[in-house]
């Protein structure tokens, strides 16, 4: 007994709500992964005042809320100046890759300096440069022991794009939310019915059936590699 | 002397043809209404586009909602159809972008869109920022209660509880004007009218549009007799663009003659209610304007 | 040159005049953040004691019901969850107001993962400390108190401290039920007075000041409790 209204819900949900929050959540891991790593490496050189910068960039997006950091991308930037402005999706996507890559460069970090001095005196003995030791020898490795964090940075990712609601993106929330407003509106518009639990439900039930396969993946590959 | 008239019979009958030709593309392009439209000159940054890009809201039916199909539907919506329509013959040349209420504001200031057709209220405080068009929906604000409810007006509310959207003039005007009133705001009308639903509020309070619907639809509910902060909603446009305001200006002018405000509230509201909410439109005889001042702070 | 310094001066003194006018307002909501920060982290640490020890343990049914809870929490949005505690749980008549479901949410939350991290922290603590604790003739509830919970709580605390720093950054989402934490108040004085830049500037180092404060008291405290090797 499947309600008829469920069928219009749904596909906007699963065709604009749904594609947006997969959009948002890849431009985001990628645009956190190549920030975060490269800032993660750079970290490890032992230079001051770029240590101190980098420091400096890490303790901030990880101190600020995300909801803080998405609202002064989008409200605040274009006050200084009318070049800063970004649309809403857009604005989100930053505020995650300031947050995420934030979240990247301390694993990152935390991975290369993890992997033995032996490493590095080995490749150095057969004669690789700084870059080359890098590239061939320590970050492959380091690259492995952060998959287990990457997955888990994915999977807070995807539902951190929930908060992208706030400024009106149409994420998965916002869809449902959208949904509800029409449904309640009287005839000729909506059904004068109000179905927030339901359509909430449906909301938590789909991040749930994305999350969970991917949490259950970062502990397997969590056991794997330790 | 022969060649001269058939030479002047060809030029005659290619004259016709190309003038009908331009005739026949001028009427399919205008769509559902007459071909020419007498408005003043569109700015030139919106004219090079060739499309208008406009602010509505998305989760306020009857005025910005999402319809079934996934389309932009509301009253807000038809109006900028119509501007489409007006400005460039089409009713798709128009690039409609979701706003939530604060982003209404930013959205004009940072130049993200030409128009907010969003449920904008009037007050003099956002014009010292932003211009508004003329006033073109009257929203009267009511209180919803239950039949037997102790509140039998806004005299009865110290101590009360009532439910409102929040950032709505509603919000401010009681924190200004009923201090002894408990407010709770939520995010969105329907979880206002589920908190006054589940006895959470005593009371709801919001535009008479939404709620006579619900009146009229629940026989345990009624509207008190009270009519407060009787602010028309208008269409904001950036500060100093002369030219674009009076293109609206002319624009909505030119809807009130034709009383295209009408078949748009048919679409949108249920039949009972179209007598009642005829007058918060714009008709050929029927004329409202801005009350000047912050309404919200007005508290008699 | 002295153009830019003076557009410096004039920002600072903006932002000093924004939090002077104010002030009583975003006092109130910086008391409310740290209130709803404070009963929320207690409220974690003792969920996440409880549950993780009895998933550690392996204790029947408790530790599955845990698991469950853990796994709802952390794989849907805690936006969501917000949502559904403030307007989902009256359609079951249960009415929250939104203090209540500001320091429930996040202690919920907060709760979840924190479990995870002291169960971790219990599976880590060497096999032959507890044996140790058995052959000293501890009973299995005295061997928790004396060998397990030091030893693994202090094995848990990097990640059960990055919990709780999460926990007051999460409080900012109460913004969505609109209950008068630091976002919401500043955002609600900035939508009145659209002083943009001085508005967030003054929200984003009330944080700063909050998290950095926090991390540093803590790193102290880390310090103090570490490990000593032969524990490891």
């Amino acid at each position: 007994m499947i309600p008829a209204w469920t069928n219009d819900v749904l596909r906007y949900m699963l065709e604009q709500g749904l594609v947006n929050t997969l959009k948002i959540a890849a431009v985001a891991l990628v645009g956190s992964v190549v920030v975060g790593v490269t800032l993660g490496t750079l970290l490890t050189i032992k230079f001051l005042p770029l240590r101190a910068v980098i420091r400096a960039y890490i303790e901030v997006w990880r101190g600020l809320p995300i909801l803080v950091t998405i609202f002064i991308i989008y409200f605040a930037l274009p006050a200084v100046s009318l070049s800063l402005r970004f649309d809403a999706l857009t604005g989100a996507a930053i505020g995650l890759i300031l947050w995420g890559s934030a979240q990247v460069a301390e694993a990152t970090r935390g991975a290369v300096q993890s992997i033995p001095r032996e490493q590095h005196e080995a490749a150095s003995a057969l004669g690789f440069g700084w870059v080359g030791r890098h590239a061939f020898v320590i970050m492959p490795q380091a690259l492995r022991r952060l998959l287990p964090p990457l997955v888990s940075l994915l999977v807070n990712i995807i539902q951190n794009t929930t908060i992208a609601q706030v400024i009106g993106v149409n994420e998965l929330l916002e869809s449902g939310e959208r949904s509800i407003e029409r449904l309640n509106a009287p005839p000729p518009i909506g059904l004068g019915e109000i179905h927030s639990f339901e359509i909430l439900a449906t909301v938590m039930l789909i991040f749930f059936c994305i999350s969970f396969p991917l949490t259950r993946l970062a502990a397997y590959l969590e056991k794997r590699l330790t | 002397m022969r060649r001269l008239v058939i030479v002047l019979v060809v030029t005659a009958l290619a004259g016709v043809t190309i003038a009908a030709w331009g005739a026949v593309a001028s009427a399919r392009d205008a769509g559902p209404t007459q071909a020419k439209v007498k408005l003043p000159p569109l700015p030139a940054n919106i004219k090079e586009r060739k499309r208008w890009q406009i602010a509505v809201k998305c989760d306020t039916p009857p005025f910005g909602y999402i319809g079934a199909r996934s389309q932009n539907a509301g009253f807000d919506v038809e109006i900028a159809r119509w501007f489409a329509r007006f400005a460039f013959g089409k009713p798709n040349r128009v690039t409609m972008s979701c706003v939530t209420t604060p982003a209404r504001e930013p959205a004009l200031t940072g130049e993200r869109v030409d128009l907010v057709i969003a449920t904008f209220t009037y007050n003099t405080d956002r014009e010292t920022r932003i211009d508004f068009s003329r006033a073109y929906y009257k929203a009267t604000g009511r209180l919803l209660v239950r039949n037997n409810s102790s509140i039998r007006s806004l005299a009865d509310l110290p101590g009360k509880t009532i439910a409102t959207t929040s950032g709505s003039v509603y919000e401010r005007w009681v924190k200004n004007c009923h201090k002894d009133t408990k407010l709770i705001v939520t995010d969105g009308f329907t979880n206002a009218q589920l908190a006054f639903r589940d006895g959470r509020a005593d009371a709801l309070m919001f535009d008479d549009t939404i709620l006579l619907g619900i009146a009229v639809t629940d026989p345990a509910l009624k509207l008190t007799d009270d009519l407060f902060l009787a602010q028309p909603y208008g269409i904001g446009i950036k500060q100093g663009n002369v030219a674009l305001k009076r293109w609206v200006d002319a624009a909505l002018a030119l809807m009130k003659k034709r009383d295209l405000f009408f078949p748009i509230l048919k679409n949108t509201v249920p039949p009972r209610q179209v007598a009642p909410f005829s007058k918060n439109i714009l008709r050929p005889n029927q004329n409202f304007a801005y009350n000047q001042g912050d309404i919200t702070t007005v508290c008699s | 040159m002295t153009a830019l310094l003076a557009l410096d001066f004039t920002f600072l003194s903006d932002t000093w005049s924004f939090v002077e006018t104010n002030f009583d307002e975003l006092l109130a909501a910086l008391r409310r953040t740290l209130q709803v920060s404070a009963i929320a982290i207690a409220g974690a640490f003792v969920i996440g004691l409880v549950l993780g020890a009895a998933r550690a343990h392996r204790i029947p049914v408790v530790s599955q019901v845990a698991a469950v809870y853990v796994e709802i929490i952390r794989n849907t949005p805690i936006l969501v969850q917000i949502f559904f505690l403030y307007y989902g749980l009256p359609q079951i008549d249960i009415f929250l107001d939104a203090y209540t479901v500001a320091w429930l949410a996040v202690m919920l939350w907060g709760g979840a993962f924190n479990t995870e991290n002291f169960r971790a922290g219990f599976e880590a603590v060497p096999d032959r400390l507890r044996e140790a604790g058995f052959a000293l003739g501890f009973r299995p509830v005295a061997n928790f108190l004396n060998v397990t919970l030091p030893v693994g709580g202090r094995i848990a605390l990097p990640s059960s401290i990055n919990t709780y720093i999460s926990v007051v950054k999460n409080t900012s989402l109460m913004y969505v039920i609109s209950y008068p934490e630091l976002t919401t108040t500043v955002l609600q004085i900035q939508a009145l007075t659209l002083e943009t830049v001085e508005a967030f500037t003054v929200l984003a180092l009330s944080y700063l000041i909050i998290v950095w404060t926090m991390s540093a008291l803590i790193r102290l405290l880390e310090s103090h409790l570490a490990l000593p090797e032969a524990f490891k």
